[in-house]
């Protein structure tokens, strides 16, 4: 489907409706993923999906339906079933309204050629060939996607998006190693596929034959890729209006308040040059930056328009589809960047470790954002400022508040990490005092 | 035949694939969710479309889409078939599958009360009778929701399969979030994630016992804020049916994949500590632990009548008097290590290909009453219904943590603790098993939401248990 195609179906189930105000959004696109395992392509597939979302308003009623057969009879049938759902329902004395115009832009494009099926293969290819030379085996994925998203309601919102994105990930795999590397892109041709083969397989290969080590607090290194799966949780634990509702926030009663030292700065732009852009929400609404945490001091959550409305605020832009059990999420997730060099970092450490990445990570605590999980593909152990040896994986039971507190230092670059339609863009953090619970065998 | 199915296959056929089949699917879902007394979602989905996986030149591809006219069939039979000759660039043998009896059949689903014919209102009257149940002063949210679907799945095949059949889901669960202002304490019923889920119509709300339940998790989370912190050391544990669960799933459901153990899942979900050499040869628990693979079972969430590749549903045991027996496979992972094949290939949608997921994984009932259980236990702790849980990527070394529990000194119940999480390796874990509760505690938990895979799939699993006793485990851990 086009744009104007796209932009037909929304305005034509709008007017369809006799509901108060009604909002069809319609999200779809093609997407196209080559998986690879044990040195060879084992999964290769692709969709071209489109699923229509009705959400009518009578009163202070709101309910909504959805269907994937965009014809004139179920696009009707869909808005019927919306209206009947709605007139069962009890109403919501929180409601305000759907999203009024904000006067953001109504359009937004950013598309790239999509590599077709032997292109991906033959990507694939250079790494599998990569990874056999050095003994390794390869497992990852090229994943390539079109979407789309276009959205009217009955209050004057229309618009349409459109973006590409391509994500490389490889992880390279010993007898008793492994190494992990990915890239994202709004253009495949952006990718460094050498970069990616050369960061996965040499952590792999300098991570052969691990030593134990016993768990205890040791000073860390993480790099982006942990630091993406440690925070992971924050983001629908603390971020939220629903979070500081709900309790589950450690920023509710600490607005204003300078929490962490001056370094650390995260907030959410889905139009940051350091992101993969979103324009507007899964409303229609402008996505403004909005800063959580700013030089230490707790700043703002995000919201959807529900919970904008039902406080006497501004929507941030940062609504998922309607309805959402999370309501809000940060898309476009950045950690702002800080002064030092990687080497310098490492150098820095006496004794402690280097974490390529984390794994497995879930709350203990939501309010303290006490967090589990273990390490994977690839852990070091730093000595005198030096990596010097492969350590078996360690489990760590870490709450992010503290660990945020205790950072020594953020390196000057970051990652841009693209997982499920979000992104986060984050650097490189030296923590102190991390604390590692348990081991594992290998 | 619909037109759809025949034109894809037949095109298939024609441009080189020797194995393909179609999945067309119609699925009907409806989500409803009431928070302190407002309604959250009401929303309904409906959603057809189809998929065609193929074999050519020994590799595999997959496509799919929405619609579902003749040519399109044809499109995207084209596109897989495309798909898989790019595979074929990388392939180091050819993609084999092992040979299977091939059933033409049509099997619906009956149930009481088709949940679809409940209007919503009365449903929302129920769960706003349920939210009054669980208001009281510390009680932040009270959450209550229900879950309903009905799909109908047409599998052909070039091998001749042509299977229909009805799937019909039922679930619902309740919960509360109490605080004092310095922490939080949540409490589920009948499970935390959405509750209880079950292949049954409208009537397994009805049996649920929401209403009962209501007061008793309420004033429970409350109980809670005021309550000590689980103590840390080494004990014997009692874990409940909901728990043991999430134990099963993560300990047991996830490293027999044979997927997964043969490095298909390395990219995201990770390998399995049970390599082939284990099978058949390795002491995974202690004689008293029975653990089945049932896709048999008539209501169980995690069963079906065929998977996706058109195998029948078996029951197969995965571990047999404490020895680690069988594998969940597909028709190409057993070919691979000589095996039957078991069924146990699902997708989420039709827009995905099948992989390997659990069916019903289920820890067969013991002897003993929890009478018994509690009776032989000096020190431990009774603990039940998971509150947090994290394993590593070989499914080794796990913690996980529950929403209550309580202490067990001289083989009496004492008080009750918060947070509890215990954590171990896997196989020394299940070693430890001296006990498990007899078949009148057993129930199947119908759990909606297991993700695996690349794209990511969420499937319908469910696990069976009863109590189950396990001595000196590490319970609590420290991170301050």
């Amino acid at each position: 489907m086009n744009k104007e195609n796209m932009l037909e179906v929304v305005n034509k189930a709008v007017s369809l409706s006799k509901a108060d105000q009604v909002e069809a959004l319609l999200v779809g696109g093609e997407s196209y993923l080559t998986g690879f395992a044990n040195n060879y392509i084992h999964r290769n597939v692709g969709e071209e999906t489109y699923d229509l979302s009705i959400r009518v308003v009578i009163g202070k009623k709101v309910a909504s339906a959805s269907t994937t057969d965009l014809s004139y009879e179920s696009i009707k049938s869909c808005v019927d079933t919306a209206e009947t759902l709605c007139k069962f329902q009890k109403d919501n004395e929180e409601f305000v309204s759907l999203p009024k115009e904000d006067g953001g832009e109504k359009y937004f494009e950013e598309v790239y050629e999509l590599p077709d099926a032997e292109t991906r293969a033959e990507i694939v290819k250079k790494i599998v060939n990569a990874s056999k030379k050095h003994g390794l085996i390869s497992s990852g994925k090229f994943e390539v996607e079109r979407s789309q998203i276009a959205i009217k309601n009955s209050l004057g919102i229309e618009r349409y998006e459109e973006r590409t994105v391509a994500t490389l990930k490889n992880i390279a795999m010993g007898d008793t190693s492994s190494g992990f590397s990915q890239e994202s892109a709004m253009s495949f041709k952006d990718i460094n596929v050498d970069k990616v083969i050369e960061e996965s397989l040499d952590t792999a290969l300098k991570g052969r034959s691990p030593s134990s080590i016993e768990p205890s607090k040791y000073e860390v290194i993480l790099s982006p890729y942990a630091v993406t799966e440690f925070l992971s949780s924050m983001k629908y634990l603390s971020l939220t209006e629903k979070n500081i509702e709900e309790g589950t926030s450690f920023m509710k009663g600490h607005f204003g308040e300078k929490m962490f030292n001056d370094m650390i700065t995260f907030y959410d732009d889905g139009l940051d040059n350091n992101t993969i852009k979103m324009a507007f929400d899964f409303e229609g609404m402008k996505k403004k930056r909005v800063y959580f945490v700013k030089n230490g001091v707790i700043e703002n959550v995000v919201n959807d328009s529900f919970y904008a409305y039902k406080l006497g605020k501004e929507p941030t832009g940062h609504s998922l589809p309607q309805p959402s059990e999370l309501g809000a999420y940060p898309m476009n997730f950045i950690f702002e960047k800080g002064k030092s060099k990687l080497e310098d970092m490492i150098s820095n450490v006496e004794k402690g470790l280097f974490v390529q990445r984390f794994w497995y990570t879930n709350p203990m605590d939501p309010v303290n954002l006490v967090i589990t999980g273990m390490t994977r593909d690839g852990l070091f152990l730093i000595e005198n400022g030096k990596i010097t040896r492969p350590i078996k994986h360690l489990r760590f039971t870490e709450s992010i508040i503290t660990a945020l507190k205790n950072c020594l230092e953020i390196s000057d670059n970051f990652k841009i990490i693209y997982e499920g339609g979000a992104v986060t863009t984050v650097p490189y953090m030296r923590i102190k005092d991390f604390n590692f619970s348990s081991a594992t065998e290998f | 035949m619909d037109e759809v199915i025949e034109r894809a296959l037949i095109t298939a056929k024609k441009l080189g694939a020797t194995y393909a089949d179609v999945r067309l699917i119609k699925k009907s879902v409806e989500d409803l969710t009431l928070t302190n007394r407002e309604v959250k979602v009401a929303t309904t989905r409906r959603s057809r479309g189809f998929g065609v996986r193929v074999i050519v030149d020994g590799a595999w591809g997959f496509f799919s889409s929405v619609n579902t006219t003749g040519e399109e069939g044809e499109r995207v039979a084209k596109i897989a078939v495309e798909i898989a000759k790019a595979s074929s660039k990388t392939k180091i043998e050819d993609a084999k599958l092992k040979d299977i009896e091939i059933y033409q059949d049509r099997v619906s689903q009956p149930v009481k009360i088709d949940p679809f014919s409940i209007p919503m209102n009365k449903k929302i009257a129920f769960m706003l009778d349920l939210d009054k149940l669980m208001e009281k002063e510390g009680i932040i949210v009270r959450n209550s929701s229900m879950h309903f679907s009905k799909e109908w799945k047409t599998f052909a095949s070039l091998e001749g399969a042509y299977i229909e059949m009805e799937r019909i889901v039922s679930g619902a669960g309740i919960q509360v979030i109490a605080t004092d202002g310095r922490e939080i304490q949540v409490r589920s019923y009948p499970n935390s994630f959405g509750g209880d889920y079950a292949r049954k119509g409208y009537e397994f709300i009805e049996e649920m016992k929401l209403a009962e339940n209501a007061e008793r998790i309420r004033d429970e989370a409350l109980q809670l804020l005021k309550t000590r912190p689980c103590p840390t050391g080494k004990m014997d544990l009692i874990i409940g049916p909901y728990q043991m669960a999430l134990q099963l799933h993560e300990s047991v459901g996830h490293p027999t994949e044979l997927d997964r153990v043969l490095g298909e899942e390395a990219s995201f979900a990770g390998t399995s500590f049970l390599t082939p050499e284990k099978l058949n040869n390795f002491q995974f628990g202690s004689k008293y632990v029975n653990i089945v693979a049932d896709a048999t079972d008539p209501y169980a969430l995690g069963g079906f009548p065929y998977d996706d590749e058109g195998v029948k549903a078996k029951k197969i045991y995965l571990v047999k008097e404490g020895i680690f027996v069988g594998y969940l496979n597909s028709r190409e992972t057993s070919y691979k290590l000589g095996l039957e094949p078991m069924g146990a290939m699902r997708a989420d949608s039709f827009n995905r290909i099948p992989i390997i997921r659990m069916t019903s994984i289920n820890l067969e009932p013991g002897n003993s009453t929890l009478e018994e259980l509690i009776s032989g236990v000096d020190n431990g702790l009774l603990i039940d219904v998971n509150k947090s849980w994290s394993i590593d990527q070989k499914r080794l070394n796990f913690q996980f943590g529950t929403e209550i529990g309580y202490e067990i000194k001289n083989g009496k119940i004492q008080d009750m603790v918060k947070n509890p999480t215990y954590s171990g390796i896997t196989y020394e874990f299940w070693r430890s098993l001296d006990g498990v509760g007899n078949e009148s505690y057993y129930h199947i938990l119908g759990i909606p939401n297991c993700g695996k895979g690349e794209p990511m799939q969420v499937m319908e699993v469910s696990h069976g248990s009863s109590y189950a006793r396990f001595r000196n485990v590490n319970v609590g851990v420290k991170h301050e």
